[in-house]
């Protein structure tokens, strides 16, 4: 109690986050703690019903020796029939702080869903997929975990405040004696918290690193098996795990001294009782009987007391986790890029637009395009000259850095280099939640050569496994490009979709899209030449610069590198002869 | 009682000790210890029951009392004495149950990640990664909260109960048998609500782990979302199973709300039972009234453990449902089995060969297997040491497959592949790894520096090392682009790289171990042709004298190999050389035509 401003800091800690919990279904939480206050009466009105019991039923009885059946029916009825509202108490109690907790953890998942859904890209990017689950999972369970005791350790502290009344009433110097153990063991439990809490902090934290670890292992797990990297993995998450264990056990050894304290102490101030009512009653101010209704009223009161601490247990852990949530929730929602897109009257133009990931990693710099309407434009360059981060900034999936994009309408579809497929349908994956008929979807499966999918046992109904594992690759980039096409975008956006393809089917593809979609301009980073001799125009993108748009012809006459390439891709045989 | 489809709280808990057996160390004496803690709770009332009768002479209201405080204050000495020996006795149980658990949920993880590390990819597939992550990370978590509390609340409270039963009995055995009668139905009611609880949380955790797996997809497919501005409709989907978690979690907590007071109306009873039974009898029997308000006092004590045993149950059958998960996972073979009696490649060249391969994938839901859903059929051939063989064939033909078996990540469904003359499934799988390595189309890079990431396959190695591995397959020119070298952050999944880089990474990373058998699936198909045609000649360079498998998606590649493969629906349906097949009618030559005219940019 020495560092009074970090108690009292604690303290206040503690009560913005149950005050916070609550705000959430503060109604579920009202009726949990009206359960808990009958509770709590009923067990305070069972002490004095015991007590009224002892003195005016049991000791009459063998004092004079005579058994009325009325009166013991009278007892036995009112110990029943308190005993059953305790319990309807109970149930109310129990049954609505259950509800309260998870209600109030559906609340927080949706939230922290709303910040995964409105961050765009660029933040995502930046996060480790594992580490946003645990926000989602382990960490809003352990934030509620402090709710469902909440309502009984309030129904504890007013059976305290009843009892404490009680004991004095009865005998002042003894009852205050007594009371005095309820403040010491709430102390007590205050200083336990304030070790402990270091502890649960390393302990959350590490189960955090664990998650994500663990989540990166099991997604690499190819990697691992290739490898046969098994054991070092092992080895790696065991290291790991092993700082959550150090953490635990020494909340454990904190905990364990406490709570022998936490009999201990109720169990000592009893006996002393004990000596100290001995006094009072050879002194005459108490009689034999009242002290052992005292005795046995402290008891009854101070035991339920041991409950508090499973709820005051998950307090440090319930605060980590929240304190994690909100940091998660504060963080500042980055701009759409595509909501800082301008209209205009060309399907899409950049005005000395910057692209690149940050103030020393721009790749290129005041771009001005026009791409007209309709037009095929293919994208080629050597790997990592940007080709990706280029179609993403129009797309508006990167952000740009200065500049300004402007089109006539955002219907613009983008497929990835590397196309992502959700473990749903064939069907969702294409329309993904958005209504399209059956006939768009054959439709856009039949442009996007997707066949195979009739060959699926369901056809498109067919489930696929997580990120499409049950498809080859091919496959995989049709169903992202059926995806792409089904929405009928005025720019279409292809980051090397068709790798996968043999150039027979590439080149199907890309005619279907022509005549499938008369309308939309497309943009095409190409790695072969057949989709270059397709397109209408050519950019070129190496070393930073940007060339083109132009023709083939004209690059190949102007343009070393762009020559270099080309020969690389039309010539295989050349580089095999001069290397023997 | 129970439903017989899932297994009980006792059987899934001795599954469970018997998948962690060092749960069992010491037990005893934990045991032990705590019954001595337990015994102080006991002692305390007994002794002032006893302080009260004896010290205190108990009389008819109205005349003097007599007091014996020396006797009262030597009694409650000897209490407190014997408390603090108690307490001590506690406070070790506690922590020794702890530590224990503590670290046999350590051994249980260790375990897990081994395990899960085996399972096939298949078995991966099929589960979603998050529940896979949810089984070590938040279902042992479960079972931490049962050890740390509910546990104990079972170790202190059942001695308690034992204790206080014995010392009944001591007392008035007719009104402790009254007692243990009337709380005997207690067990029944409570197993009965319990198996309905079991199903309850059973069916909690799973939709928890549903939604898991709907935000991992959410996290996962965040760009895609974003690009189709789906976003929101699949952020209403998580929501929906946020919706259904909560939904079941309140049944539970309901069902579990009812259970609790069962245990405070049978105490009810029961007291009213000693309280009746007791006036009744009155004096005649022996009794005193500091008998029966003793008694009394014992009866609350003994159904005391009760009420904090029902407080523990919810977290018990959350931990008995995390439980019977993790045992569902590890009742899941390793696939492929590991080599039980390997046997030493010796000095045989390291020929492949395939005798009759047919692979299935495991049937999709409702789907039958027949002749026709057959991956790869048939395969007979063998690969000399020392060729180089392209594969090719349409995409969805095999040729990945074909890969995966040959690197043994799945075992033909029949047909047996060997190497050097062992079959593969008898070659010890450390051995099989240094031999012969794979690299996938979309390879996963961790999210470390690019250092890390090679490192991974050669932990000695030195910077110099890995830097002579980029000069060796030609990419010098690439790496001295990068700014920080080998200490550049890759990010997740390798993301701050461009595909055709991460693909050039993990190149470097597989020629760092230098494997006699190389296989390439289309590792290149990201690269640009004059960066892979540099890289694959100083590949060949490095691979004089070593098996290169590569899966082509350039038909350049075929043309330069020894022989070549060609896949057509899981069949080999022409296999010899480049020269040979184009020339021949048939799937190669049709595909070396249009491949020609692709590289023709004139349209
Ligand atoms: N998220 C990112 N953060 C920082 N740098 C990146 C990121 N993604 C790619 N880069 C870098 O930007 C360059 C261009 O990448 P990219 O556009 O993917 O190339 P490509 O032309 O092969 O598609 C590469 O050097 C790559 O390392
Ligand atoms: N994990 C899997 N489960 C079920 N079917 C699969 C799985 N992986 C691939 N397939 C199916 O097996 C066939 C061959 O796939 P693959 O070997 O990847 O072809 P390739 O590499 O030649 O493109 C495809 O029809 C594909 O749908
Ligand atoms: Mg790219
Ligand atoms: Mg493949």
């Amino acid at each position: 109690m020495h560092d009074h401003s970090s108690t009292s800091g604690r303290f206040r800690r503690a009560t913005t986050l149950i005050r916070s919990l609550v705000t959430y279904h503060p109604g579920l939480f009202a009726i949990s703690m009206a359960g808990a206050m009958v509770f709590a009466v009923c067990t305070v009105g069972s002490s004095w019903l015991l007590r009224w019991i002892i003195d005016e039923v049991i000791i009459r009885r063998f004092d004079t020796n005579t058994f009325s059946i009325s009166q013991t029916l009278t007892a036995v009825g009112l110990l029943i029939g308190l005993s059953l509202i305790r319990a309807c108490g109970v149930i109310v109690r129990r049954s609505f702080a259950g509800r309260a907790q998870w209600r109030t953890a559906q609340s927080l998942t949706d939230e922290v869903v709303d910040v995964l859904v409105k961050q765009p890209p660029q933040w995502h990017r930046r996060q480790s997929t594992g580490e946003l689950l645990t926000r989602a999972g382990v960490d809003v369970e352990a934030s509620v975990a402090v709710m469902a005791p909440l309502p009984y350790a309030s129904s504890v502290i007013l059976m305290m405040a009843i009892a404490a009344v009680g004991l004095i009433s009865t005998d002042t110097a003894l009852g205050l004696a007594a009371t005095a153990v309820f403040p010491a063991l709430i102390g007590l439990n205050v200083l336990y918290q304030r070790r402990v809490d270091k502890w649960f902090d390393i302990a959350q934290g590490e189960l955090g690193l664990l998650s994500a670890a663990v989540h990166e292992s099991f997604e690499g797990v190819t990697v691992v098996k290739a490898f046969g990297a098994e054991n070092r993995e092992t080895e790696r998450l065991a290291i790991i795990a092993s700082r959550v264990q150090n953490a635990r056990v020494e909340a454990i050894r904190l905990r364990s001294l406490f709570e022998a304290a936490l009999d201990f102490v109720p169990n000592v101030t009893n006996i002393c009782l004990v000596v100290g009512g001995a006094f009072r009653v050879r002194s005459g101010d108490l009689s034999v009987g009242e002290l052992a209704s005292f005795i046995y009223m402290f008891t009854l009161l101070v035991f339920p007391l041991r409950l508090i601490g499973y709820a005051l247990s998950e307090m440090p852990r319930s605060q980590a986790g929240f304190d994690r949530i909100q940091s998660l929730r504060r963080s500042p929602i980055f701009d759409d890029p595509r909501s800082l897109f301008t209209h205009g009257s060309s399907s899409l133009v950049l005005d000395s637009v910057s692209i690149g990931y940050d103030d020393t990693n721009i790749l290129f710099r005041n771009v001005s395009i026009s791409f007209s309407a309709r037009s095929f434009t293919a994208i080629v360059g050597y790997t990592g000259s940007g080709k990706s981060t280029f179609v993403e900034s129009l797309a508006g999936i990167t952000p740009i850095f200065s500049g300004s994009v402007s089109t006539k309408d955002q219907l613009t579809s983008f497929v990835f280099q590397e196309p992502f497929l959700f473990g749903t349908s064939v069907r969702d994956n294409v329309c993904l939640g958005s209504n399209f008929s059956d006939e768009e979807v054959e439709w856009a499966l039949r442009i996007a050569e997707a066949d195979f999918v009739q060959g699926l046992p369901q056809g498109f109904d067919t489930i696929i496994g997580e990120r499409g594992v049950g498809l080859s690759g091919g496959q995989r980039q049709r169903i992202a490009l059926a995806r792409a096409v089904i929405r009928r975008p005025s720019v279409l956006i292809l980051d090397d979709t068709t790798s996968a393809l043999d150039p027979n089917t590439e080149v199907k593809v890309l005619r279907n899209i022509k005549s499938g979609l008369p309308g939309s301009t497309v943009i095409a980073v190409a790695s072969r030449p057949s989709l270059i001799g397709m397109a209408d125009q050519i950019m070129f993108f190496d070393q930073g610069s940007i060339y083109g748009p132009t023709t083939h012809v004209e690059l190949l006459i102007q343009n070393v590198s762009y020559r270099s390439l080309m020969q690389a891709y039309e010539e295989p045989q050349e580089f095999e002869d001069d290397s023997l | 009682m129970t439903t017989p489809r899932v297994a009980g709280t006792l059987e899934t808990l001795s599954r469970g000790v018997h998948a962690v057996p060092s749960l069992r160390q010491g037990i005893g004496f934990t045991l032990l210890l705590a019954m001595i803690g337990a015994s102080g709770r006991v002692v305390v009332p007994v002794v002032i029951q006893q302080a009260i009768d004896h010290g205190l002479q108990r009389s008819i209201r109205g005349s003097a009392q007599t007091v014996d405080v020396a006797l009262v204050v030597k009694m409650c000495l000897g209490a407190a004495i014997y408390l603090v020996i108690a307490s001590i006795a506690q406070r070790t149980a506690v922590s020794r149950l702890g530590q224990r658990s503590e670290s046999a949920l350590f051994d249980l993880r260790v375990k897990l990640f081994q395990h899960i590390h085996q399972l096939s990819l298949e078995d991966h597939n099929d589960e979603q990664r998050g529940s896979l992550v949810a089984r070590v990370t938040s279902d042992v978590e479960t079972l931490s909260q049962f050890f740390s509390w509910g546990g104990l609340a079972f170790l202190l409270n059942g001695a308690l109960m034992i204790i206080v039963a014995g010392v009944m009995l001591v007392y008035d055995w007719s009104l402790a048998l009254l007692v243990i009668l009337i709380s005997a139905p207690l067990v029944y009611v409570l197993r009965r609500v319990q198996a309905r609880l079991i199903a309850a949380y059973d069916g909690s955790r799973l939709a928890n782990a549903d939604l898991l797996g709907n935000t991992a997809e959410l996290v996962t497919g965040a760009e895609t979302l974003h690009a189709y501005s789906a976003g929101a409709i699949f952020g209403v989907r998580v929501k929906k199973s946020s919706k259904i978690r909560g939904d079941k979690q309140t049944k539970a907590t309901l069902i579990g709300a009812l259970l609790f007071p069962s245990g405070e109306i049978f105490g009810a009873i029961a007291v009213s039972a000693v309280v009746f039974v007791g006036l009744w009898r009155g004096s005649s029997s022996g009794l005193t009234a500091g008998a029966l308000v003793g008694f009394i006092f014992l009866t609350y004590r003994f159904l005391e453990p009760i009420a904090e045993l029902t407080e523990v149950l919810d977290q018990t059958q959350t931990a008995v449902s995390g439980m019977r998960r993790i045992l569902g996972i590890l009742s899941i073979p390793a696939g492929p089995p590991p080599a039980e009696f390997p046997i030493e490649i010796g000095d045989q060249p390291l020929d492949i060969k395939m005798n009759n391969v047919t692979f299935f994938y495991r049937p999709r839901d409702g789907e039958v297997r027949d002749e026709n859903s057959a991956v790869l059929s048939r395969i007979n051939c063998v690969i000399q040491f020392g060729t180089q063989v392209a594969v090719v064939g349409e995409t969805g033909s095999g040729k990945t497959t074909l890969g995966r078996l040959l690197s043994r990540f799945s075992d033909p469904t029949s047909g047996m592949i060997s190497i050097g003359g062992v079959p593969l499934n008898r070659i010890d799988n450390e051995a099989l790894r240094e031999m012969l390595v794979v690299v996938p189309q979309e390879p996963f890079l961790f999210s470390d520096t690019i250092a890390a990431n090679l490192r991974f396959v050669l932990p000695q190695a030195s910077d110099q090392i890995l830097i002579d591995a980029f000069t060796n397959v030609d990419l010098q020119d690439w790496f001295e682009t990068l700014p920080l070298g080998l200490d550049m952050l890759v990010g997740q999944r390798g993301s701050q790289l461009s595909a055709g880089e991460r693909q050039l990474v993990a190149l470097v990373r597989a020629s760092l171990i230098n494997p006699s058998i190389l296989i390439l699936d289309e590792a290149t198909s990201s690269v640009d042709a004059s960066t892979e045609v540099r890289l694959t000649r100083a590949l060949d360079k490095l691979s004089r004298g070593r098996t290169t498998i590569s899966i082509a998606h350039r038909l350049s590649t075929a043309a330069r190999a020894d022989r070549v493969l060609v896949l057509d629906s899981g069949l080999l349906v022409q296999d010899g050389s480049h020269d040979e097949l184009v020339g021949a009618p048939g799937v190669y030559s049709e595909m070396y035509k249009s491949w020609e005219s692709s590289h023709n940019t004139s349209d």
